[in-house]
């Protein structure tokens, strides 16, 4: 699929990647049920239904979830230490990705504000927002 | 439904292996059928599992298999579920003795990966994740199942001695199980002091990526005969999934599919887990087992990993749970684990696991997931 094609095409996971990596956005979709997923399907997990609507998703978020790691897949070997997080972005949907520099488990913590920004490296990458405090 | 029996079981030594793993899954395949007593002409299919075939160039393992043992014409399959690989062949084999399409099935799990360094290895351990939504993103499989582990501490307050606990009885089993990779014991403070691999677990919360090969021989009890060794009775044979990314579960403390797989398990064998004297549960981490023993229905949730700790799992406790030392110290020889758990449950129904035997073998589960849980197998076997 070329670039052109993947921009079209919303039900493709191209799409997905392509929406992080080149337009600096945060792809989703939104089910009849309410819904909201940012991995690819053709029919809602949830409740079944097809009439998944693609949704813009917020690039803020909080980290409901997250781990260090200092063992890489080939992909991330010049990136650990670095936290693996899983984010509940503000207005629905939960996105998987990553944030640079985290070496210890006590320098980030669940409920803590992070952002979505655009890199050239692999993945989706979130930073942390400085003003907002955590559960720290 | 016909009545269905293990027959015959055998595994190699978890570790490294110096033969291919072709060799290894035929070499252990025949021992089975051996085993068995069963007439190899009556072996009506083989489903076999090595779902990282490819770090050997190999394919297709199944006729060339067939073709070692003398059984060319056997129609063979490929079973592949990443970590649950040999338990859904033994699912397969089931239906099919059960049902009466055949009379016997082989059942083979092989992996072969200590050629590849670590670095090759969890990259091809990560592909049982969702490449593009989680790999892609950073996810290992150790961070995946340590992102679960920190969201049941945070909401139970597992600690990580507790973790502990579970590491360290688990190597004690297997430095009683000949079959096993890590044939020591370890302390806590052993464990304490080994590294964090991804935060909150360390080296000694993880199952070590290991070589190794096991078969078991399913037939109908009707075509059997007078066994040759104490047949496993398969009263339940059970398969789940669950939504395949973690992010998009509406619960992050367990995992649906072995909630779902033992209901159905339960339900089939008409028991309770009250029945079950001992288990072979996933344990591909330690947190992997305290989800195991809660989602299974043995503990109530935020409960397991004390009453680990406390001993109540220990091959001398109230209930065994993997006597064999696990996949965390046994090892985790991909698709060969399931049906490795299987022969550790044959060797404990037959009497034959030595410094290890439980006490008590009436009736024993097995329980094997796939990745972080997008499938799972649970087998409940009772003494006939």
């Amino acid at each position: 699929m070329t670039l052109e094609e993947a921009k079209t095409a919303g039900h493709t996971i191209a799409a997905f990647r392509h929406a992080y990596e080149e337009e600096n956005r945060l792809l989703g979709f939104r089910s009849g049920c309410g819904f909201v997923t940012a991995t690819w399907g053709l029919v809602c997990p949830s409740c079944g239904q097809r009439d998944l609507a693609e949704v813009e998703l917020s690039h803020g978020g909080q980290i409901l979830a997250f781990s260090v790691q200092t063992v890489p897949s080939d992909e991330f070997l010049n990136e650990a230490p670095y936290a693996y997080v899983v984010v509940e972005l503000d207005g629905g949907g939960r996105v998987t990705g990553w944030i640079a520099s985290i070496a210890k488990e006590s320098e980030l913590s669940v409920g803590e504000r992070v952002e979505f920004v655009s890199s050239y490296k692999p993945g989706v990458q979130f930073r942390r927002v400085a003003s907002a405090g955590g559960t720290r | 439904m016909r009545e269905t029996w293990v027959v015959g079981a055998a595994s190699t030594r978890y570790g490294r292996l110096p033969d291919s793993g072709r060799e290894a899954a035929t070499r252990v395949a025949l021992e089975a059928m051996d085993r068995s007593g069963i007439d190899p002409k009556r072996i009506g299919q083989t489903y076999v599992s090595n779902a990282f075939g490819v770090a050997e160039r190999q394919a297709h393992i199944g006729p060339l298999i067939n073709t070692a043992l003398g059984i060319p014409d056997v129609p063979s399959a490929t079973i592949e579920s990443a970590c649950s690989s040999s338990s859904a062949g033994l699912h397969e084999a089931f239906v099919h003795v059960a049902s009466g399409f055949a009379d016997a099935v082989l059942v083979v799990g092989v992996e072969k990966l200590s050629h590849l360094d670590t670095l090759t290895a969890t990259s091809y351990f990560a592909m049982g994740a969702d490449y593009p939504f989680e790999t892609r993103n950073g996810a290992t499989f150790p961070g995946l199942y340590a992102t679960l582990a920190n969201v049941h501490a945070r909401k139970y307050g597992t600690r990580s001695e507790e973790l502990g606990a579970i590491a360290v009885k688990n190597h004690a089993n297997a430095a009683r199980n000949p079959h096993a990779h890590f044939q020591k014991e370890i302390s806590m403070d052993t464990y304490l002091g080994s590294p964090i691999i991804a935060s909150p677990l360390r080296l000694y919360d993880c199952c070590p990526f290991s070589d190794g090969a096991a078969a078991v021989v399913v037939a109908a009890r009707e075509v059997v005969g007078a066994p040759s060794a104490e047949p496993l009775v398969i009263r339940a044979s059970a398969r789940a999934g669950s939504i395949a990314d973690m992010q998009d579960r509406p619960e992050l403390t367990g995992l649906a599919a072995t909630q779902t797989a033992a209901v159905a398990a339960f339900r089939q064998a008409g028991i309770g887990p009250e029945k079950v004297d001992f288990l072979e549960v996933h344990d591909c981490f330690t947190i992997a087992e305290v989800m195991a023993l809660e989602d299974l229905g043995f503990y109530a949730k935020g409960s397991a990993a004390k009453a680990s700790a406390d001993g109540e799992t220990a091959r001398d406790g109230k209930l065994p749970v993997n006597p064999s030392g696990g996949l965390k110290a046994k090892g985790h020889p991909v698709s060969a684990t399931g049906a490795g758990q299987v022969v550790e449950i044959f060797e404990q129904f037959n009497h034959e696991a030595g410094a290890r035997q439980v006490p008590r073998t009436e009736w024993a589960l097995a329980h094997n997931v796939g990745a972080t849980g997008g499938s799972c197998s649970v087998h409940l076997f009772q003494h006939r």
